[in-house]
């Protein structure tokens, strides 16, 4: 569990990391994309891969959402607020980065001014829109009762703000309780169908490009669900072990997170079994990348074997000890960033046409792409500040506190 | 021998073609380009032409020209195909752009509005033909020393050419800074400004071995429509169902 210590440690750690990451936020807020490694023929770089890294930890708060409010499983029900705050976390460190990654961002409301609804990123925009729409009011109405309670709480800190927070009201009657709750039920019935397309439209985006080797599959989407469901369901399963240290919740959370690492690697599996068997040049050309490539480590030892194995073990040597099974996750969870860099950068680094390196030297046009100390700084400056809003949020917001889920059906 | 001999510059024809759709309702033409790579000899002019017509910054990049090897020693050859943007009857890019920022113009040349682009690249990744580049900022002058005063310091270097982008599309874009064409994704536009008053694409006219001809593909007497005839014609990654309206000859 986590203790007041380790979350002034953390608070700490975090601003260390806003004050280290500003120098990559000035680089890219001073001098734009210029101090960046990406380039035209790999165009998409880290930050979009921590991008799919966010989305994949949204994914798993918003299984834990959907479980306790839409299919009322009473075991999570603790979780329930914990979870959907965690979905605006983590889909704020989402929107930021990837407006980050911009040309021009500010005009964004060009996705309102002229929208095309043909376009696979168009509707992506829309939906992260509906996710914000869903979860902002959904939070809000199941914190309420717990807001009331604290502004009337004069001896608390901030009382004032938590009354502002509360409308002002000072009551909060049965009556509202229900209301809020009948609220929170349908916002979370609509949640199911628009978090669904969310995390399968994130996928169809790279898997509808025909030109593309190794994304151009039916089973990228579907993949990129179960990657989804995995690293989020790790971080919602090692954020239970911190928050909410039951063995009766942390235990069958390892197992879920067990059997999604096992479907997750045999999908995996298979994609490499198809990709390889089809001989396809710009296939095989992808997959050595990934596989026998110069950053062969990453998904040999960073993912298969510290990411998939070790956790595997543990989750099968001691599925009755909660600590290993937060251990197991937080290993799944951080060595996640490789499976997304693997699968967005070694498609786009195999040339689209014989012979295009040989045309024109530039370092934006080479298909050689590693992140540079920029780039890494402005994930580092992200990544905190959603730790920092996660842990401050945790501390002043009773998202703890208001963890009863919905064991009372309305 | 005197009969194989063109008759005329095969410029000078298409002059003759492209004044005539000129005079055409613009409804009515569709530009199209076809390269002769038995002509290429791998020059690459039609990409100095370009950069300097368009004023590219270091790493944009509209024509390229590939360079193959084919047969087996001792039997070996070079041949160099060109690569501008292909204008694409059924363009990937258009579809990929998620705020209509680029689109394919009733003359059949897919252009990109720079104002109008949020610079997600998205485009560049669904190009099949990497066709587009996106423009990072990259000046050629900034490792120019700084000489405050001096004609030949980086910034009247600069000023003397590239911060002053080039009137592409026929407009005046600001000078060079975080303003569009930075942060967009560009491309080859067949010169659309050149045309309008006239001129046939930069990449045409500095072709030295006459391999780049350009033209309405609907007018029968254009060169164009009459070289799309030929049984050498083929097109690059026919399968994907793009439908280049730039076409090959082998």
């Amino acid at each position: 569990m986590i203790t007041k210590k380790w979350e002034k440690n953390l608070i700490i750690l975090t601003i260390i990391g806003l004050v280290v990451g500003s120098w990559g936020m000035y680089q890219r807020l001073a001098h734009g994309h210029l101090a960046m490694n990406y380039g035209s023929f790999v165009p998409w770089g880290l930050w979009v891969a921590f991008d799919l890294f966010f989305l994949g930890l949204t994914a798993g708060a918003f299984l834990i959402t959907v479980l306790t409010y839409v299919f009322r499983i009473k075991l999570l029900a603790d979780l329930g607020p914990l979870a959907v705050f965690t979905v605006l976390v983590t889909l704020m460190c989402e929107v930021i980065i990837i407006s980050l990654d911009l040309g021009h961002p500010w005009r964004v409301y060009r996705f309102l001014l002229s929208p095309n609804i043909g376009s696979m990123l168009f509707w992506l925009v829309v939906f992260i829109t509906s996710m914000w729409i869903i979860y902002v009011p959904w939070l809000y109405f199941l914190l309420r009762e717990q807001l009331v309670a604290w502004g009337n709480d004069e001896t608390r800190p901030g009382h004032k703000i938590y009354r502002f927070l509360a409308l002002g009201k000072t009551a909060y009657t049965d009556q509202e309780r229900q209301r809020d709750s009948r609220r929170s039920r349908f916002l979370s019935y609509i949640s199911l169908p628009i978090g669904l397309i969310f995390f399968g439209a994130h996928g169809a985006i790279f898997a509808i490009l025909h030109n593309r080797p190794i994304w151009n599959s039916a089973m990228l989407p579907l993949i990129f669900i179960v990657a989804a469901m995995l690293s989020g369901g790790a971080l919602i399963t090692f954020l239970a072990y911190l928050y909410q240290p039951s063995d009766e919740l942390i235990q069958p959370l390892g197992r879920v997170i067990l059997l999604t690492l096992l479907s997750f690697l045999f999908l995996e599996g298979l994609q490499l079994f198809v990709g390889y068997q089809s001989k396809i040049t710009g296939i095989v050309t992808s997959l050595d990348l990934i596989t026998i490539g110069p950053y062969w480590w990453a998904f040999w030892i960073v993912h298969f074997l510290i990411g998939s194995l070790i956790p595997a073990y543990l989750l099968i040597r001691y599925p009755e000890n909660s600590k290993m099974v937060a251990v197991a996750c937080f290993i799944i969870m951080v060595t996640f960033l490789s499976v997304r860099l693997n699968y967005l950068i070694p498609d786009m680094a195999v040339y689209k046409l014989e012979g295009l390196q040989n045309t024109f030297y530039h370092q934006r046009l080479r298909p050689e792409y590693v992140p540079n100390l920029n780039e890494w700084l402005v994930s580092v400056w992200v990544i905190s500040l959603g730790l920092l809003t996660f842990l401050l949020g945790t501390r002043w917001l009773p998202v703890i506190q208001a963890g009863k889920g919905e064991e009372q059906p309305v | 021998m005197a009969r194989d001999l063109p008759v005329e510059d095969p410029l000078v024809r298409m002059q003759r073609d492209l004044k005539r759709a000129l005079q055409k309702n613009p409804k009515d033409l569709k530009w199209g380009m076809v390269i002769d790579i038995a002509k290429c000899i791998g020059c690459h002019a039609c990409t100095i032409g370009c950069v300097a017509e368009n004023k590219l910054p270091p790493g944009v990049v509209y024509r390229v020209v590939l360079e193959e090897e084919t047969g087996r020693y001792p039997y070996v050859g070079r041949r160099f195909v060109p690569r501008p943007c292909l204008h694409c009857q059924n363009p990937p890019c258009t579809k990929a752009c998620p705020v209509t920022a680029t689109w394919q113009t009733e003359q059949g040349v897919v252009i990109v509005d720079y104002n109008r682009c949020i610079g997600c690249r998205y485009c560049l990744v669904a190009c099949p033909y990497a066709a587009r580049t996106s423009d990072f900022g990259e000046w050629y002058t900034a490792e120019t020393a700084e000489l405050p005063g001096k004609l030949y310091g980086q910034k009247a270097a600069a000023n003397g050419y590239e911060a002053h982008p080039a009137a592409e599309y026929g407009r005046k874009w600001p000078d060079r800074d975080h303003d569009s064409p930075v942060g967009n994704a560009r491309k080859c536009h067949f010169c659309l400004h050149r045309l309008k008053v006239g001129m046939l694409p930069a990449c045409t006219t500095s072709c030295v071995g006459r391999a780049t001809i350009f033209g309405d593909r609907t007018d029968p007497n254009s060169l164009v429509y009459e070289t799309i005839g030929s049984p050498r014609v083929f097109v690059l990654k026919e399968e994907l169902g793009t439908r280049p309206s730039v076409y090959y000859l082998k």
